[in-house]
């Protein structure tokens, strides 16, 4: 079985040879036009005037388009219909695409888009969380609150009480591969997308409204992406309508990429968040209540914002088994970048809301902030071993509609969710539940804190640390260790499916294709690990081929972790309807039991005789047998009322624990992390060696989030951070000086592929072990808590310490 | 756009006489400033590249002090056999930018460039660095305070090229030091940055030269400091590096830092860098 | 005006001539030379996706203009390996999991074998992470970078002292 092995990616020899091939790499053909967009220099207002004779006059200037010459939609939104391509008039952001450059080369194009004469009249932009809120600038209509038990109550009547308030920045994805597409005219109206883009879907539907054809005369493909991290789930759908649009008009190929300045200033980033906090505990830290007010700056457009606020809603309570719990939550609209996708979706910034409020117990107490984690854990799994897959009752079809309002992106997380009210669920007896009312049965933090505390020496450490920082003014140390626990499906149930396509070959050769995209994370090598498994063939007997949306029709887009899970099911399925055909056939001929016939090791042993899997694949095709078969797969228990906020929306959950040690000099703020020990859940690992790539990466990422990357905006709501000299993500030195990682071995008690769980976001939250080592290495300078927001930089870091020593 | 490589200097600065009310002549040596500074703008002046002009890379002891070649890369400082003095501006070497950079980025260049920010100019000021500017003119000499006059101003007259920088003699037993604070270990976006050098004597500070970089326009020589540090050993320097006898700075607020902050992080980068050098420490 | 160089690339001596001075090294490469294999990150310097050798040393491709490369040699990450069979660094990559999305891989491998040519580092895992900040991983796979470097750098320390001894 080739599952379970820890194999490198599948086009490791093409990286390190440079003949991986990205959009932008694609050889164009001759004639090939460049693309470039004219943006607002302005965050709020109208245009009153615009003067594109200069752009049109400029060296290799083929076309240049506005708003009103697009032939058919002007929207590249992924839910609201609210993101023209290009401003009518009224301006939304600075940086907002304003008319659209058709020139013989990039370099021409992006030349000629500066010099259009643009006059505004300003509006006053609404940039912060108090502008919105004062303003009422909002999307849906009011807040989105969800309730458990009685909060007031139990906060009021429990011994303490703590509140707070705790800023965490948003994130520029900094995909090293910038947004990128080319469009290829075909015959017929007909277009050939190439797109940097995670959601090749959703790009055929934007780009079929905006060339006015069906989905059937658009075909997109992707092989690869340089990096996607949810920032090109929605955001590549400019470009790619673009030069389809551009394509459709001037009848040739057109290519557009974004310099990184421009890839910074236009497309969204990671939502910021503003969590105020109420919470009721006892002595020993266990929480009677809590209350969330969570506010999101969503920017001008509606994108995914609501389902990214909903998963943060979704992690309020990270792993901690809440009674009684209320969370608020507003999406500001704000005239900036619309935020958009980015690994975790809202679930970290959820998440960092309630570990805030353990770290805030526990030192009002003067705990151990580990001690009163686990005193709020939830109750460990119950017994009984692996869950099967339940008998589907009978149950009303999941949407009623089954007309496609008009445009509608259904394939979209933005999409609006018109599912009946689900169920009630009954949580079965003794099993705690989520705020949301999931029944939590697979919770196995317990033994995995205690085996991470082992592994890390936490308790000695922490001795240590007090007492050296207590024999050292300047230098403090600070160390936590902190669980994640994070929901996998998506949160839109019907997106919760996935299609295959495999073909064997009279020459026993595999050709695997399915919905997913690969962007680094190894879901291609993982996908054919499986078709490889099911045949008992060996890896290099399946071709991995680009993703393509005329092979598999009405994919999801590649995001909330669910790559694997959906996509490998859906392979497993197709492999298996031609494995099935295949021994139905040797069972007829050997007359034996199909299910006796063994495909292994790249033979087949079939009635006392054995047949190489290749002798296998023409004697199907000589007996007119189907070698080629579509895979489906759904995933099942999903019930789910975002309104009331009641039902299950995961089909269970991944689990992992950090333990991070940081040093930090209270002179100047400037600190290094030391150490850093994990422990992360994959299941019954696929994969092991890119699982471990993935939660050492996710890891580094989500503690590059809290601490080194900072956006800034100006009063004028100019990005000023739009180049790596000013915004710094991770380098190689970053990382920790020491840095374990271990993948915790167990199988998922869901029936998932190969028993596997999802990898890609939940270790990005690991990184909140970084933030909260640093608090605590702050607190080491007084009695007062520090409340340290995020990103912590060194500023922000000094200023904690001088609060925190100014207090005592 | 034209581009120019001369091989001998009286080919570039032919280049350069009498040009200066034409189309604009950029020198460039390594580049790596101008480029990212050109963005997307066309540009109709003529580029004269000096890095192949016979005699302007290198580092060569002249007399008692030292001349360094207006090409010479930052790569070539970290790698040329200088005397401890030299420490500080070798550990800034290590700071600009990656190695990708210090191999084409010049010496000349970064203080012709002028960023408040450039991670050279401490330490050549704390050196007592002379710039040397040629022209059909002739030759002329100013000190590096002289030649930096403003954020991204300097004194170089359009047709002159800076084809060495010049150290003075050292005393004996100077060593020199340098400390920068930003948010990381590599690829710091400085927030203040201290170049030294010092001269010792029985665990005193004889002589004393601290510049201060990134928290005002131009980096500056911290003369009332200086003073005030002459027969203080380690314990008593560290005590003497007060905000008063800084009052010469003007930090601001940008993206990179609030004023505040970085008037903090001074007082401690200059600590710092009096303990590497009076404890022999390396920059860590 | 136009400009006509002679430079080595990969081994060829390729002859190039250009309308505009101002074409980059990376520009050069990527879409006149047909080596698509150094990638444009930033195009600014700063992440370190561009690195190319020239003369052996690690320079960004994305701030050299093409006109000041007359005579240079320079090599690519199409350049490295001989026929089938790769060079160290790249084997080490493999092995080592030095990437996830591969985009910056190229430009990794190619300082990784300037940073090894420099000398300077040994096998001082410090020093490589140092030596290799140039080069951003947005994927964060800086643990099998650092690994692969070592285990490279090692490899070919031994090479030579063998081929010496």
């Amino acid at each position: 079985m080739t599952v379970a092995k820890p194999l490198p990616h599948d086009a490791a020899r093409l990286h390190v040879t440079g003949a991986a091939r990205y959009v932008d790499d694609i050889p164009t053909p001759t004639g090939t036009l460049h693309l470039a967009f004219g943006t607002a220099t302005i965050a709020a207002g109208r245009i009153t005037d615009l003067d594109l004779a200069p752009v049109r006059s400029a060296p290799g200037v083929i076309a240049v388009l506005q708003a009103r010459d697009l032939p058919f939609a002007n929207d590249v939104s992924p839910s609201a219909h609210d993101e023209p391509l290009l401003s009518g008039s009224t301006i939304h952001y600075l940086g907002q695409p304003i008319f659209l450059v058709v020139a013989t080369s990039h370099l021409a194009a992006r030349r000629a888009a500066k010099m259009a004469a643009i006059t505004y009249q300003k509006r006053d932009a609404i940039l912060s969380y108090e502008d919105a809120m004062e303003a009422d600038s909002r999307f849906e209509d009011g807040p989105r609150i969800w309730q458990k038990g009685d909060t007031d109550e139990a906060i009021d009547t429990a011994p303490h009480q703590i509140e707070g308030q705790i800023a965490m920045g948003g994130q520029e994805h900094f995909y090293l591969e910038g947004q990128a597409a080319l469009a290829l005219p075909g015959e017929d109206g007909d277009m050939l997308v190439h797109s940097s883009t995670q959601h090749p879907t959703e790009i055929q539907h934007k780009v079929a409204e905006a060339i006015g054809r069906p989905m059937h005369a658009v075909r997109v493909e992707i092989r690869r992406m340089g990096g996607g991290f949810g920032g090109k789930e929605s955001q590549g759908n400019a470009l790619a309508v673009a030069c389809a649009v551009a394509a459709r008009l001037t009848g040739k190929p057109c290519k557009m990429r974004y310099d990184r300045d421009d890839d910074m200033i236009i497309t969204g980033k990671r939502h910021d968040f503003r969590i105020d906090y109420r919470a009721g505990f006892d002595d020993a830290g266990r929480l009677a209540g809590v209350e969330f007010v969570q506010m999101t700056r969503c920017g001008w457009a509606q994108d995914l914002s609501i389902p990214v606020a909903d998963r943060a809603m979704l992690h309020a309570d990270n792993a901690y088994h809440l009674e009684h719990a209320r969370i608020e939550s507003h999406r500001l609209r704000t005239n900036t970048q619309s935020a958009t996708a980015f690994r975790g979706f809202g679930g970290p910034q959820g998440m960092l809301g309630i570990e805030r409020v353990m770290d805030h117990v526990a030192h009002t107490l003067g705990l151990d902030p580990l001690a009163v984690r686990r005193a709020n854990y939830y109750a460990p799994s119950v017994a009984g071993g692996l869950s099967a897959p339940h008998a589907a009752a009978p149950r009303p079809p999941e949407s009623i509609s089954g007309q496609m309002k008009s445009g509608e992106d259904l394939t979209s997380r933005g999409a609006v969710d018109d599912v009946p009210p689900g169920r009630a669920l009954q949580a079965p007896a003794g099993v705690q539940t989520t705020p949301y009312g999931q029944p939590v049965e697979d919770f196995i933090l317990h033994e995995m804190t205690d085996a991470l505390a082992a592994t890390a020496d936490y308790a000695t450490r922490r001795t240590g640390i007090a007492d050296l920082n207590a024999a050292n003014p300047v230098l403090k140390r600070g160390i936590a260790l902190t669980p994640v626990k994070f929901g996998i499906s998506f949160t839109l149930t019907h997106l919760n499916q996935a299609g295959a396509l495999v073909h064997v070959y009279q020459d026993g050769s595999i050709h695997m294709n399915h919905g997913g995209t690969e962007m680094g994370q190894g879901l291609f090598q993982k996908v054919a690990q499986v078709a490889a498994s099911r045949f008992g063939v060996p890896l290099d007997a399946v071709k991995i081929t680009a993703t393509d949306t005329a092979k598999v029709p009405n994919t999801s887009a590649t995001a909330a972790s669910s790559g694997s899970d959906l996509n490998g099911m859906a392979v497993k399925a197709a492999c298996d309807t031609i494995r099935d055909r295949m021994a139905d056939l040797l069972a007829e001929i050997h007359q034996t039991d199909a299910a006796a016939i063994r495909f292994e090791a790249g033979e087949v042993h079939a009635g006392g005789k054995t047949y190489t899997f290749a002798q296998v694949a023409t004697l199907a095709y000589e007996n007119r047998i189907s070698l080629s078969a579509t895979g489906f797969y759904k995933t099942p228990k999903l019930e789910w009322d975002r309104i009331r906020g009641q039902g299950r929306p995961f089909f269970y959950f991944a689990y992992g624990a950090a333990c991070s040690e940081v040093v930090v000099d209270t002179l100047t703020g400037e600190y290094r992390i030391l150490r850093t020990d994990i422990l992360h859940d994959a299941g019954a690992s696929l994969n092991p060696a890119l699982d471990i790539g993935q939660v050492e990466g996710g890891f580094v990422q989500g503690a590059g989030w809290l601490t080194t990357e900072e956006l800034v905006w100006d009063e004028d709501g100019a990005l000023r951070t739009h180049a790596p000299s000013t915004y710094k993500i991770p380098a190689c030195s970053d990382r920790p000086a020491v840095f374990n990682v271990a993948l915790w071995d167990a199988e998922n008690r869901e029936d998932t592929i190969y028993r596997s769980k999802a990898v890609g976001e939940p270790p990005f939250m690991l990184g909140i072990s970084v933030l909260m080592a640093l608090s605590d290495a702050i607190a080491a300078c007084g009695t007062t808590y520090p409340a340290l927001d995020a990103p912590a930089t060194p500023e922000r870091v000094l200023a904690a310490i001088q609060r925190v020593r100014d207090a005592d | 756009m034209s581009y120019l490589t001369p091989t001998t200097l009286d080919a570039a600065l032919g280049a350069l006489s009498g040009r200066d009310t034409e189309a604009p002549v950029s020198v460039i040596a390594g580049g790596t400033d101008w480029f990212p500074a050109q963005g997307e703008r066309a540009y109709n002046g003529t580029l004269l590249d000096v890095t192949r002009v016979e005699g302007m890379r290198g580092v060569s002891a002249v007399g008692t002090g030292w001349r360094i070649g207006g090409a010479t890369t930052w790569s070539d400082i970290l790698h040329a056999d200088l005397p401890p003095a030299f420490d500080g501006l070798k550990l800034a070497a290590r700071e600009v930018g990656s190695v990708q950079i210090q191999n084409a980025g010049t010496v000349a260049g970064n203080i012709c460039n002028a960023s408040p920010a450039a991670d050279g100019v401490p330490p050549l000021l704390s050196l007592d660095a002379e710039v040397e500017l040629t022209s059909t003119r002739g030759v002329r000499r100013l000190v590096l305070a002289e030649f930096i006059t403003g954020v991204r101003k300097t004194a170089r007259a359009a047709d002159e090229i800076v084809t060495a920088l010049y150290i003075p003699a050292l005393s004996a037993g100077a060593r020199g030091g340098f400390t920068k604070i930003g948010g990381r270990k590599y690829l710091v976006i400085s927030v203040a940055m201290v170049g030294a050098v010092l001269t010792l004597s029985g665990g005193r500070i004889a002589t004393a030269r601290i510049t201060v970089g990134s928290a005002s326009p131009v980096a500056l020589r911290m003369g009332d400091l200086e003073n005030a540090l002459v027969g203080a050993d380690l314990a008593e320097a560290l005590e003497r590096v007060t905000p008063e006898r800084l009052a010469a700075l003007s930090p601001i607020s940008d993206i990179r830092g609030s004023a505040e902050f970085r008037g903090e992080a001074v007082v401690e980068a200059i600590r710092r860098t009096l303990t590497q050098i009076m404890k022999g420490q390396a920059h860590g | 005006m136009s400009y006509t160089i002679s430079l080595t690339v990969n081994g060829d001596r390729r002859d190039v001539t250009f309308e505009d001075a101002r074409v980059t090294l990376l520009d050069l490469l990527r879409e006149r030379l047909a080596l698509p294999g150094t990638k444009k990150g930033c195009d600014r310097g700063q992440c370190g996706a561009c690195t190319v050798l020239v003369d052996g040393r690690r320079i960004n491709s994305c701030l050299t203009l093409a006109v000041t490369l007359d005579g240079a040699d320079v090599t690519t990450i199409e350049g490295l390996a001989r026929g089938d069979v790769l060079h160290p660094v790249q084997a080490s990559f493999v092995e080592h999991d030095g990437f996830q999305c591969g985009y910056c891989t190229p430009g990794q491998i190619m300082s990784a074998v300037g940073l090894i040519a420099e000398g300077d580092v040994g096998t001082d895992p410090e020093r490589i992470r140092e030596g290799m900040s140039g080069n951003l991983c947005r994927c964060a796979a800086y643990h099998g970078i650092t690994e692969a470097v070592l285990d490279a750098a090692r490899r070919m320390t031994d090479d030579k002292t063998r081929k010496s001894a």
